[in-house]
């Protein structure tokens, strides 16, 4: 039988290496020698799509392979998910996402939303072309950490500050943060609008709502 | 036999007496202007008598000649029949025709919208004094329904014209005027624009000229100027009209001015653009095409004056606007597929416009489907390193070899950039020397022997890789630059797939690939295909048709017929929205990979050794 330690690094190397096929087998074979599911998760597959980022990150790695990347690592947790035991009790932060209203270009956003999922985060997807009181509706609704936006349209943008505007009036804009990211936006229109940060990539913004959280922490913790 | 010899190349030509000059000339193949076919009323035959009798000025020949013209010995040629042995010389010199002409053009039924009648205007007197309105009536039932054509309206009696747009009387002229006619064929292209002053009498491009869209000042692409007037509420859409306006205003009156056509003469001018440039042009709400769901204002054609524009023409000159689809598919690429003759193709044929966005037009035996795809501006050089537009030092095409980097600059210059077709160009040599894996990875150095030429361009600095291709400047093609290729190719082979998967045609019953516009037209098959914009397996069935859209508002203009058949094919076409479509996201990543690299594993040196 192979240690749990093997194992980890084959389902590491499942999601990394793209194969989307065989993880299934090796999350099986997993939990069969009866490992804990929840290292076989952050151990095994989020660490394989850590690596992935990596490789995003060195520009060896583009849409189509994070893409493939997560599929592996989603088919991994569908074997593994089912024998977590109740004591994931670690809070996860929740990220309300979507496209805002006037654009229905997705692909960006998607990448944003497995990359937060990879790294621990609650996503709640509006979708694309998502009217704009829905952000505000839902991250009330689940008491959210962080509200993203994206779009690939420099028509919709404008939508982005109404968003912050909206959050502002209901009153909640200080209980989460706005990143906003798409090919038209800067950092500037970012600071522009008032939203509390912009990254350029799905990788990047991972890191953008590690920080922006981590602030938060430290900033509740003082 | 007499003899006709033409100065100063003295070719000598010998001719039996009977004929005119101009059937003599041309049948010998001497290069003699002649748009009305030697019927007498262009009088664009001159040429210049030296020597030799010939018969003498008809009044009527004097008539087409310019004063001073008479006693250089300028004769047209269509009227007059030598007898004896003469020497001549040629006026004109054969000109470069331009894309118009040289492009791709059907066969169309000409009749123009315009037309011209002659009517003899007798003078009011003191016994009748009649409204010249009235006198007027007869030319047109119920007279003209402008009030403004009164302001224009001659006085003089005698022999008068009069114009029309389909039946509807837009101007009286004095005199006989029917061999001046002319009007304006434009494309309006959200980078360029194409203004072409043809004759409507003969069908004939008399000049053409191109520009830089002057709307550029508000943004680049279609949808920054959108931006723009939701920016700029109050005076956006008026300054983009009139930036537009402006620019075709100048554009024609060069034109005017070189040619030597009186605007006054222009009566009509018809543009093809996409549905945005329509919407600024008549300063209507381009808003509702910048959001989905992507609403237009109006699709259909359209006919007004073009005074309402402020364009510069006869008063009573009209615009004809042909129509579109869609947001994204608009008079351009109907004026393209009517070009292409996509509504009458057997075969299943793609037409392509590739720009910023790239709009793609599937023929199915005659059904016509049609997409749209954001390309994004890499092709065109923008978001690239060393990016560039076309123009003088831009590299537009590349090859390596186990000798060394080969570059084609425009203008011949030291290179400063990379421009749309030089870009793809590097890309494609990259896939092809094996610098560039399929997934659009740079190989790593270490996996290169020693002594490689490869290692001579790549360039590695930690995990920043690049391939140099000049330097002072350094022009480098980067990882990044390659991954804005891959985003833009992806975008338009998944278009691509789309159509032909919803039409239900496999890849093989293609028949014919169809590139349209001034920058598919500088897109080299083994660029297209070597880079997989366009799959593999379609070599050798692309053919260029040069900017179709130009070429649909001339026919537009010369053919109310192919007006009516372009507004059947816009409402014919079908268009299916590429973002909201079911599974475009896995299309799309399928489409960013690069076709196989074909690596000629050229071991360089060490073959010799």
């Amino acid at each position: 039988m192979k240690s749990q330690q093997d194992l980890l690094m084959v389902l590491s190397d499942c999601v990394v290496d793209m194969e989307d096929d065989s993880v299934s087998e090796v999350a099986e074979e997993y939990i069969a020698a009866g490992y804990p599911a929840l290292d076989g998760i952050l151990k095994g597959l989020v660490d394989g799509m850590q690596k992935a980022a990596d490789l995003y990150e060195q520009q060896e790695y583009f849409i189509p392979e994070l893409l493939v990347c997560a599929d592996a690592m989603y088919n991994g947790l569908d074997v593994l998910r089912p024998h977590l035991e109740q004591a994931d009790s670690s809070k996860k932060h929740k990220v309300v996402i979507g496209v805002v209203e006037g654009d229905t270009h997705d692909i960006g956003k998607n990448l944003v939303k497995i990359m937060l999922e990879a790294a621990g985060y609650e996503t709640y997807d509006l979708g694309r072309d998502v009217a704009l009181h829905r952000f505000i509706d839902k991250a009330k609704e689940v008491d959210a950490d962080v509200v993203a936006m994206s779009t690939l349209m420099s028509t919709t943008m404008p939508g982005m500050g109404e968003v912050i505007e909206l959050l502002k009036a209901a009153g909640i804009r200080n209980r989460v943060k706005v990143i906003i990211g798409g090919a038209p936006i800067s950092l500037a229109f970012a600071q522009k609008i008032g939203a509390d940060g912009y990254s350029a990539n799905a990788v990047d913004a991972v890191k953008l709502v590690d920080r922006l959280i981590g602030d938060e922490a430290v900033v509740l913790g003082a | 036999m007499p003899e006709i010899t033409i100065m100063p190349e003295e070719i000598k030509i010998p001719y039996e007496p009977g004929e005119n000059l101009l059937e003599i000339l041309l049948r010998a193949g001497a290069f003699v202007e002649n748009p009305c076919n030697g019927r007498g009323v262009c009088g664009k035959c001159k040429i210049k008598h030296q020597k030799g009798l010939l018969p003498p000025f008809s009044e009527e020949e004097q008539s087409f000649l310019n004063a001073g013209e008479e006693d250089i010995g300028v004769r047209l040629s269509c009227m007059v029949e030598p007898r004896e042995d003469i020497t001549i010389e040629l006026m004109q010199k054969e000109k470069e025709h331009d894309v118009l002409t040289t492009g791709f053009i059907p066969k169309f039924k000409k009749r123009p919208a315009i037309k011209k009648e002659t009517f003899f205007l007798s003078p009011p007197t003191l016994e009748n004094q009649i409204a010249y309105e009235d006198i007027m009536a007869f030319a047109s039932e119920g007279g003209p329904a402008d009030w403004r054509f009164l302001q224009h309206l001659p006085q003089n009696p005698g022999t008068c014209t009069a114009v029309y747009s389909g039946e509807k009387l837009i101007a009286v002229e004095s005199g006989d005027t029917t061999g001046q006619m002319y009007g304006f064929a434009i494309d309006i292209g959200t980078t360029t624009v194409v203004v072409a002053l043809i004759d409507l009498v003969t069908g004939e491009e008399l000049g053409a000229e191109a520009a830089i869209n002057a709307q550029k000042n508000y943004g680049l692409d279609v949808l920054t100027r959108i931006a723009y007037i939701l920016e700029h509420p109050v005076f956006g859409r008026k300054q983009l009209q009139a930036a537009i306006v402006d620019s075709l205003n100048d554009m024609m009156r060069v034109l005017c001015e070189s040619v030597g056509v009186d605007p006054g003469r222009i009566y009509e001018i018809t543009v093809a653009a996409n549905c945005t440039m329509l919407h600024l042009l008549l300063g209507v709400d381009a808003v509702g095409l910048g959001k989905a769901p992507y609403a237009p204002v109006f699709t259909r054609s359209k006919n007004i004056p073009a005074a309402d524009l402020g364009l510069i023409a006869s008063p009573g000159a009209r615009v004809y606007c042909l129509p579109s689809v869609s947001a994204y598919i608009g008079a351009d690429i109907v004026a393209g597929a009517y070009v292409a003759e996509l509504d009458k193709q057997k075969d299943n044929v793609l037409f392509i416009d590739i720009g910023t966005n790239g709009e793609i037009v599937l023929s199915h035996q005659g059904r016509l489907l049609s997409c749209s795809c954001a390309a994004g501006p890499a092709l065109e050089g923008m978001n690239i390193s060393a990016g560039m537009r076309a123009a003088a030092g831009a590299i537009e095409d590349v090859k390596i070899s186990p000798s060394g980097v080969e570059l084609k600059v425009i203008g011949g210059k030291k290179p400063i950039g990379l421009c749309g077709s030089g870009i793809l160009a590097a890309v494609r040599e990259l896939l092809l020397h094996g610098l560039v894996r399929k997934n659009g990875a740079f190989v790593k150095k270490i996996i290169l022997p020693g002594d490689d030429y490869r290692n001579n361009i790549m360039v590695e600095e930690g995990n920043k890789r690049s391939v140099r291709f000049a330097e002072q400047p350094e022009i480098s093609i980067t990882q990044g630059d390659v991954r804005q290729v891959q985003l833009a190719k992806g975008a338009i082979l998944s278009g691509f797939h789309a159509l032909l998967a919803k039409a239900g045609i496999p890849m093989d019953e293609l028949d014919k690939v169809m590139i349209a516009g001034q920058f598919g037209a500088h897109l080299p098959e083994e660029s297209l295909v070597g880079t997989g914009i366009l799959p593999q397996g379609l070599e050798g069935k692309i053919v260029y048709i040069g900017n179709s859209s130009k070429t649909g508002a001339y026919i537009a203009l010369m053919s109310v017929e192919a007006r009516k058949e372009m507004e059947k094919l816009a409402k014919e076409m079908d268009y299916m929205e590429l973002s909201a479509s079911e599974g475009y996201q896995k299309l799309f990543v399928e489409c960013l990979q690069f076709p196989y690299s074909r690596v000629r594993h050229q071991k360089s040196q060490a073959v010799g050794r």
